[in-house]
């Protein structure tokens, strides 16, 4: 929960929207504004932020929010 | 076999009543055999070997890459697998221009050769089935889907001839399912199925045909016109190639429903986008998801610390790839790249745009999306010059003289097919304005639920409108070229 947390303060910060709460369901359509354009700058954000890489194949397999919590999570526990 | 032949209008209801007769166990085989009959009736031998070489490749490196342990071996698998399907491309659609560029480097570095260029093969179909190759491969790959088994299903979903010769490129976890599904009898789809082919028959028949003569009249002779000529051509080339692609693609998924497959729809409106990127969400759909997923999405994550900048030279790359793809020559090239240059732009301007119209408070007026359609549309036109041009210096005569109004706002154009031809155009205009505003944008579910008196008028309307008004002397599609 505390990462859900953290990776939603990300969202309002790229989005330029303090209203916004992610949930693991949440995808790009959910979200105004979440295109490829600022999908790149979330990304960044985040491995930025956690100081993580993701991979390629990650980043192309991405379905919703929960998808990207868990690699998160995945990089961080390591 | 073109789908505006008349040979077509015999194959397709035999082949379905192969298809509804036959057990259902083995309808993937009429399928087939139908699909290889009718690339064959091109008459280019080769093709079917090339069709057959790409499906056994694929179908080994799909096999290959999922029973790879390793992510090495899974990437060495990839690789080898696209570098099989782009190879066989080079060599089907490249080599001509290759050879004729390699052949003016030793000319210019005066090294006496006699060699001619190669000379171009027929490769109609080829870029389309190779691009639905490498979707496969690079989605079994990703895990987005397990690899078929099924050698049959697999040529099959390379082959089905309703998309194979020009698209809509589809994905296997999209269509392997639906060609295996069971097939029950569908009265509505085969409605539909009926009306789509003859909405996309008139489409390219009554109006892109006609559209045609007027465009060839300017382009094939640029320097005999200015002006408003010009740019009145370029307009009609805009609608002609609209109506050409997308009547191909309605009559794809047409003859696609006969057998309960639904096909993706390739155009949404294109020119009501309200920016060139909307313009992408609504063009060529299945080609555009494509190069997105494909192309752009890797190399914009792969440059992501670059940020806005990795971004642009992102989009100018595909959008370069997309321009190849139509053909090796610059006209091609320019317009990929001029689309790639307008993307790229955008990535800059847009968070500035947006701020701009929110302080103007014009987000949401109507003529805040006016404005931009037309500036969208007219952008995409611009393009279109370079595309439709017989050569770069033509399309450089018409962009520097689509202003030029010295010479007169000469229009016989208009009148080169004769004053009944302008009068039937503006006719077969209206027509289809009608037919397509009763039918709310080609939403053929709604006319179905028409009443059948208004039925049955826009029926025999349309069938008159065919029989009478229809270009019967027999042009190709523009996108078979690709």
């Amino acid at each position: 929960m505390e990462l859900q947390n953290k990776v939603n303060q990300i969202f309002r910060k790229v989005f330029d929207d303090g209203d916004i709460n992610i949930t693991p369901e949440t995808t790009a359509n959910d979200i105004d504004g979440w295109d490829s354009l600022s999908h790149v700058n979330l990304i960044v954000a985040i491995e930025t932020k956690f100081k993580i890489r993701f991979s390629q194949k990650e980043l192309l397999t991405f379905k919703n929010v929960g998808d990207l919590l868990k690699s998160i999570n995945s990089k961080i526990t390591v | 076999m073109p789908f505006n032949s008349l040979k077509y209008f015999l194959f397709l209801p035999i082949v379905y009543l192969a298809f509804y007769f036959i057990g259902q166990r083995v309808r993937w085989v009429v399928l087939l055999a139908a699909s290889l009959l009718f690339y064959a009736a091109l008459n280019v031998p080769y093709l079917l070997i090339v069709l057959m070489l790409v499906a056994i490749t694929t179908y080994t490196f799909g096999i290959l890459l999922d029973r790879a342990k390793t992510t090495k071996a899974r990437r060495t698998m990839l690789w080898s697998g696209i570098a099989a399907n782009i190879f066989i491309l080079i060599i089907m659609k490249y080599l001509p221009a290759l050879s004729k560029g390699i052949i003016g480097l030793s000319k210019l570095f005066s090294f006496n050769t006699q060699t001619q260029p190669i000379r171009a093969l027929v490769a109609i179909g080829v870029s389309y089935y190779i691009f639905q190759a490498i979707s496969y491969l690079a989605d079994v790959y990703l895990e987005i889907i397990k690899p078929e088994r099924h050698i049959g299903y697999f040529a099959l979903y390379l082959a089905f001839f309703p998309k194979l010769l020009q698209g809509p490129i589809e994905r296997a976890g999209g269509l392997i399912p639906q060609l295996k599904a069971r097939y029950e009898f569908n009265y509505n789809n085969m409605r539909l199925g009926i009306l789509m082919c003859a909405w996309g028959l008139f489409k390219k028949i009554v109006i892109a045909d006609r559209l045609g003569l007027y465009v060839n009249a300017v382009y094939n002779n640029v320097h005999v016109f200015s002006g408003l000529s010009l740019l009145l051509a370029t307009y009609a080339y805009a609608f002609q190639i609209y109506m050409d692609f997308s009547g191909y693609t309605d009559m794809a998924l047409g003859s696609a429903l006969l057998f309960n497959i639904n096909l993706t729809q390739n155009f949404n409106s294109p020119y009501t986008a309200t920016s060139v990127a909307d313009f992408w969400r609504r063009w060529h759909i299945s080609f555009s998801r494509w190069i997105f997923d494909y192309i752009f999405k890797p190399l914009q994550m792969q440059w992501r610390d670059r940020r806005n900048w990795g971004t642009a030279a992102a989009l100018i790359v595909t959008f370069f790839v997309s321009g190849i793809w139509h053909g090796a020559s610059c006209g091609f090239v320019i317009w990929g790249l001029l689309h790639g240059l307008y993307l790229a732009c955008s990535v800059f301007y847009r968070p500035y745009q947006k701020k701009l119209h929110k302080t103007l408070r014009i987000e949401k007026t109507w003529f805040l999306r006016a404005w931009q359609i037309f500036v969208t549309f007219n952008l995409v036109c611009f393009a279109w010059v370079f595309f439709r041009a017989e050569n770069l210096a033509d399309a450089f005569y018409i962009i520097t003289n689509i202003f030029n109004y010295i010479k007169g706002a000469r229009l016989e154009f208009l009148l080169s097919q004769g004053e009944d031809e302008l009068v039937i155009l503006a006719i077969v205009v209206f027509i289809y304005w009608i037919i397509s505003a009763t039918i709310k944008r080609c939403d053929f579910a709604s006319f179905i639920k028409l009443s059948i008196y208004m039925k049955c008028l826009i029926v025999y309307a349309f069938i008159a409108t065919i029989l009478i008004l229809a270009k019967f002397k027999h042009t190709d599609f523009i996108y078979f070229n690709f």
